[in-house]
Order: C-alpha cells, then sequence, then structure tokens
C-alpha cells in the first residue's frame, strides 16, 4: 500500500513534510509540496489503513502543518487524491479510476497547451480522460497519451524512487569522565574519527572540512574548524591535524564530550603515469602544511603567484595546492636573481651630472663604478599611486645593486641585490 | 605473457633505451646514483651532473656572486621535471619575479617567508624546523635553506648537530637540500661545496642611454680545496 501526504498551503521548508513521512517508513520520495509512502509491511502495527491514515495527519497536526492525506494501492493514485480531495482519503482496491473520476485534469500537472487542447475537446475531469479509448488516444497523442490515461486511472508508471537522506557525517563520544591534556584526547580522537572516516570512505567521499566540537566541564562549547589544503578520509591524518591545532590552540578546560562533523565532498581521482614522477598524496601534503602551521597560520607559506600589474615586486601569496604538472614542461633557464629588502632600504645617494655616483645604505656603501639607467616607471595614479626612476649599480666589490627614487617622497632608496 | 613479466619487460626497454631523459627510477634502479641537475650546463659539468640526492649541498659567496641565481636555477630544473620545490626563506629576500623569470611554475613552489619584524635570533630556528619538516615529509625533491643575509655568528647560535640531523634526516630521501650562504657553513659526507666569486656584472654596451644590465658573470668551485673550477654567465631578467 501506498500512502500520500500533501500540503495545499507553502511549506516552511520541504524538509519538513519528509521528516513527518520518516516517522512512519524510510522508503519516502519527496515531491515537492507532496511526499510519497511506501507502507508495504505497516499492516501489522497499525490496525486498520484509516488509522494508519489519521496517524499520518496527525503526526502533521503535530508539527503544524495542515495536510491532504491518501492512502492507495498505487502511488498515482494515491498522489492524485492526496492533491485533489480534503482530509484523509481510502482509496480501496480495484476502485482508482472510480474515486478519481471526478477530480479536474489540473491534478496531472500538464502544459498549458495540452490543457487548452483538453479543454477544447470538452474534457474536464480525470475520469472524462480515463474514459477515452487508448488506442484512439496514443494515435492522436502518440505514448504520451496513453501515459496520460493510465495516470488518469491512477495506474502506476514506474515505481517509489526513494529521497535519500540527507548525508550527515557526525560522531559523537560523551565521556564518563572528563579528560585533560592531549595524549588521553588523541586515543578518543581516534575512536570517533575511525567510524567518521570509514563512513565517508564507504560513500566515495573525503572531508574537506572538519569541525571539532568539545563540550568542556563547566559546560562550556570549545570549537575548531580544520580546512585543510587537500580532502581527507584518512583517520591518522585527521587525527595529527586536530592535535596540531589543538596543541596551539588548546581549550582551557577538561572535555567531557567530543564532536566531529565532516563537511564531505567526492573523492578525487588522481590519474597516475608510468613516466611522470609520483605526484604528492593529499593526505601527506595537507599533513605536511598543518605541521607548518606557525608559517600557514600567518600567510607565510603558499605559492607565490604574479600579479597582473606594472607595480615593481607585485605579488599575492596563495594556498600551495600544486595539480598535476604540465605535459609540456619548459626547461629551466638559469637568471640573475632580485634579493629584495621588504621594505626596501632607504639610501643616500650623492649624484655627479645626474646619475649615482655613490650609495649608502643599512649594510650597503660604496662608490658606484658602473651604472644603467634611469628608467622611469609610474602608475595606479587612480589608487595609491607610484612613480620611480630606476638605475641598476655596480659598487664593484661590495655588489652590484638596484636603487630607485621615489619621485613623489623625493626619496632614495635600495630595492635589492644583484645576485 | 603475464602482466607481471610484461611490465618487466617493459621497464627493461626504458631503461635500455631510456626514452625520457628525467624519467622517474625504474623498479630496481638506485635513484641516488642520479645526481640532480642544477640548469646550469657549466656546473652540472663540474658536478658530474648536478647536485647529489640525499645529501646536504651547499652554496656560498658574496654578494652579486650568482648565489641566489644558482638555487634557483636548481629549484626550476627539479620543478620543470615535475617534482615540487621548496624555498625557505627565514629573511623574506625572495622575489617571484625572479622565480617566475627562470621559467619556474610557480604553483609547485612552496616558499616559507620569516617573520623580518621580530628578533632575527628567532629566524633561524624557525626555519631549520620547517626544513626538517619538508624534508620528512619526502615531499619535495629540492629543499633551499637561503641563510645568506645571516652573518656567521647568527648562524653559530644554532645548536651544534643542526647540520647533521639535516643531513642524516635528507639521507632517506630521493631529494636534496641546499643551503645558501655567504659563507662555508655545512655540506653532507658526498654533498657538493660550490664556492661562488663575482665575475662581476656584464652590461649591454658603453655608458650613456639605453645601457642595460646584461648579466653577471660567476666563477665556481668545487672539490677539495677549490680544485675544480668554471666559469658561467646568468643573464638578466628583465
Amino acid at each position: 500500500m501506498y500512502g500520500c501526504l500533501h500540503s495545499p498551503r507553502p511549506l516552511p521548508s520541504t524538509g519538513v513534510l519528509l521528516d513527518v513521512a520518516r516517522e512512519f517508513t524510510p522508503r519516502v520520495e519527496g515531491l515537492g509540496a507532496t511526499v510519497l509512502l511506501d507502507l508495504h509491511g505497516l499492516g501489522r502495527v497499525w490496525e486498520s489503513p484509516a488509522v494508519l491514515g489519521q496517524g499520518l495527519l496527525d503526526a502533521g497536526q503535530g508539527r503544524g502543518l495542515d495536510l491532504q492525506a491518501a492512502l492507495a494501492w498505487t502511488r498515482m493514485a494515491a498522489l492524485l487524491a492526496a492533491r485533489g480531495l480534503a482530509g484523509l482519503t481510502l482509496v480501496p482496491p480495484g476502485r482508482e479510476g472510480e474515486v478519481l473520476a471526478p477530480l479536474p485534469l489540473e491534478l496531472l500537472g500538464l502544459p498549458p497547451e495540452r490543457q487548452e487542447l483538453f479543454r477544447r475537446w470538452g474534457l474536464q475531469s480525470l475520469g472524462d480522460l480515463a474514459a477515452l479509448p487508448a488506442v484512439g488516444l496514443a494515435e492522436r497523442l502518440g505514448p504520451e497519451g496513453a501515459r496520460l490515461r493510465r495516470m488518469a486511472r491512477g495506474e502506476d508508471e514506474q515505481p517509489l524512487v526513494a529521497t535519500p537522506r540527507p548525508e550527515s557525517f557526525e560522531c559523537t563520544l560523551e565521556l564518563e569522565w572528563p579528560v585533560d591534556g592531549l595524549e588521553p584526547l588523541s586515543f578518543l580522537l581516534a575512536r570517533v574519527l575511525e567510524p567518521l572516516c570509514a563512513g565517508l570512505r564507504a560513500r566515495g567521499r573525503r572531508a574537506a572540512a572538519l569541525a571539532l566540537d568539545l563540550v568542556l566541564v563547566d559546560r562550556r562549547s570549545y570549537r575548531r574548524v580544520l580546512e585543510p589544503a587537500a580532502p581527507s578520509a584518512d583517520p591518522r591524518t585527521w587525527r595529527t591535524l586536530l592535535l596540531l591545532d589543538l596543541e596551539a590552540h588548546p581549550p582551557d578546560e577538561a572535555i567531557a564530550k567530543v564532536t566531529v562533523r565532516a563537511e564531505a565532498t567526492p573523492a578525487r581521482v588522481v590519474q597516475f603515469s608510468l613516466l611522470d614522477p609520483a605526484q604528492p598524496s593529499p593526505e601527506r601534503l595537507a599533513e605536511t602544511l598543518a605541521r607548518l602551521h606557525e608559517w600557514t597560520a600567518a600567510g607565510r607559506a603558499g605559492a607565490p603567484a604574479l600579479v597582473d600589474t606594472h607595480r615593481p615586486g607585485a605579488f599575492v601569496m596563495s594556498s600551495f595546492s600544486p595539480g598535476a604538472p604540465a605535459s609540456v614542461r619548459a626547461a629551466a633557464a638559469p637568471r640573475v636573481a632580485l634579493r629584495v629588502f621588504r621594505p626596501p632600504l632607504p639610501a643616500h645617494v650623492a649624484l655627479r651630472d645626474g646619475e649615482p655616483a655613490f650609495v649608502s645604505a643599512a649594510g650597503i656603501r660604496g662608490a658606484v663604478a658602473e651604472r644603467a639607467g634611469p628608467w622611469r616607471a609610474s602608475g595606479d595614479w587612480w589608487d595609491v599611486a607610484w612613480s620611480r626612476e630606476e638605475w641598476d649599480v655596480s659598487l664593484g666589490p661590495a655588489g652590484s645593486y638596484r636603487i630607485f627614487r621615489d619621485r613623489i617622497k623625493d626619496a632614495w632608496f635600495v630595492e635589492g641585490e644583484m645576485d | 605473457m603475464s602482466a607481471p613479466a610484461l611490465k618487466a619487460a617493459l621497464e627493461d626497454l626504458l631503461r635500455s633505451r631510456r626514452l625520457q631523459e628525467d624519467a622517474p627510477p625504474l623498479r630496481g634502479e638506485d635513484r641516488r646514483l642520479r645526481p640532480l641537475p642544477t640548469g646550469v650546463p657549466a656546473v652540472d659539468a663540474l658536478l658530474g651532473g648536478g647536485l647529489p640526492r640525499g645529501e646536504l649541498s651547499e652554496v656560498h659567496g658574496p654578494r652579486s656572486s650568482g648565489r641566489t641565481g644558482l638555487a634557483l636555477s636548481f629549484a626550476a630544473a627539479c620543478v620543470a621535471r615535475g617534482s615540487l620545490a621548496a624555498w625557505v626563506d627565514p629573511a623574506d629576500r625572495l622575489a617571484p619575479a625572479s622565480a617566475a623569470a627562470t621559467g619556474m611554475d610557480l604553483s609547485r613552489l612552496l616558499w616559507l617567508r620569516g617573520e623580518t619584524r621580530g628578533p632575527r635570533a628567532r629566524a633561524l630556528p624557525a626555519a631549520v624546523a620547517a626544513v626538517a619538516t619538508l624534508i620528512g615529509s619526502g615531499l619535495f625533491e629540492a629543499v633551499v635553506l637561503d641563510v645568506a643575509a645571516f652573518a656567521p655568528h647568527d648562524l653559530g647560535r644554532l645548536p651544534g648537530p643542526t647540520w647533521i640531523r639535516l643531513q642524516r634526516m635528507i639521507a632517506d630521501s630521493p631529494g636534496a637540500l641546499l643551503l645558501l650562504s655567504e659563507s662555508h657553513v655545512a655540506r653532507g659526507p658526498r654533498g657538493a661545496s660550490l664556492e661562488l666569486r663575482s665575475g662581476g656584472p656584464r652590461w649591454s654596451g658603453a655608458p650613456g642611454p639605453g645601457r642595460v644590465l646584461r648579466g653577471l658573470g660567476a666563477e665556481v668551485s668545487a672539490g677539495r680545496h677549490g680544485a675544480r673550477r668554471t666559469a658561467f654567465e646568468l643573464p638578466a631578467f628583465v
């Protein structure tokens, strides 16, 4: 037997109707404001269909929902009866067409052009459509015509497709006595992380983020959320990451309850190549970056990325998540490197004929032996403007440097050392 | 032919034909016998192919001797083979534009920038700890520790066995640790110690307008008492 619950009024959320239905059976199919229930096997629990139907309505009432319910031996009959008839409707077996006959055609959810066609044919109700000959309908409307006629008679087209429960990856451990310190917590974390990660792996998922909720002995809650560079379903990796994080941010009281929640993401498929170097395991990479927490937390670790601007020295630090290496790789070309000073070193520069002749800055001092320049550049006048005059200078044995005059501040700086 | 036999036959073929110069080591092949090229042909010839794997090597020299250019070239050569490189920079001196100029895929370079505002004494131990973590992960083929901005007395404050411990850690790794410094600091038992001297800047022409820095000349010596020597030139990146 199938049941159907329909809410004629807008629902506060789509999940609330599914929750009502799942109180009776796990096999439910959500269809917006309607939910279908597979009630097979419940006859031994409920004394009659009428009592079961009333139970469905009462459950809705308990959640503040004014519902319409129908019970039938076909899911289509239950669906149409619940949508079209108020209160509780029981459709006896074999009399689906008779019960559905007075209901309006709109319940089939027809497209407007089809509805207009049926109106011109003089069809008003499901009974009118069900009474038409199947062959004639199929000749005029194709397979769609025969399908609509079967629906109007309350015959099923397809089996119930159960709506899966929303995935929740969560594991809680209530402790008999509070624990203090990381060492005992390490064992407890293993106990909650292993089933959690097993559940993730069973569904082909990985955890992109993990929230650790601790209830402390004074009933305060303490929450840490970790989002490593790569998703993982390895309990050892997560345990290490959590312990490293708690080492840096320990709770100030003993722990009475531990809850971990994972934010699941589909597992990443990595395709390896026979001729390429082995690529890093995402789990190991995440663990390594977590161990460098002191650097990553302050944004001082990552992959540098150049910025599309002429402003000298502009770059951003992005998170280090190397993908597969490029199939066509450019050969490395050795170049002179600039060892920059951050911020640039203020310098005193003596000029001769408008050219630098002597440079003096912290740790750098010497007469300019050779020079090239000036190279003038400016930009960002609409924002924080910069304008400079660059020189490459050699101070003999004291090294070669890039110096510049800030034309806005009218001051000299050493940008870096050529090396 | 069974699958394992077919795989073994294919690997024998790859090994004998050397279908790809920089292919990963095959089964039964000792990867430590294959050094890591620095990307500078003259230096690779001097070292017999490149820096040894599983060893602590060093590049040291005065300012503008090309030591940073050589170390960047080494990291770029590793990245070009599809591996990962790490640059531990406690003094925060690396210019990403210089790294990009070598043709390196910057997304495969992990850069650890030191905090320059705090006391300098804390920067070095933190950098050494980070190097140990990077080596221990086994993910990076090239790890460069740039201590060229630190004076010898700063380096002398590190615990005595620091470099021995790092050498022991890298010994089990297929990668190499390169120390970039102003003067000799340490090297592993089979590691290279490259001493650079400045060959002076190269300019594009006579003094005057339009003249640009063409590159830096460098002389490099290796081996006991600098017995083997060569010279190379690093082109300027802009």
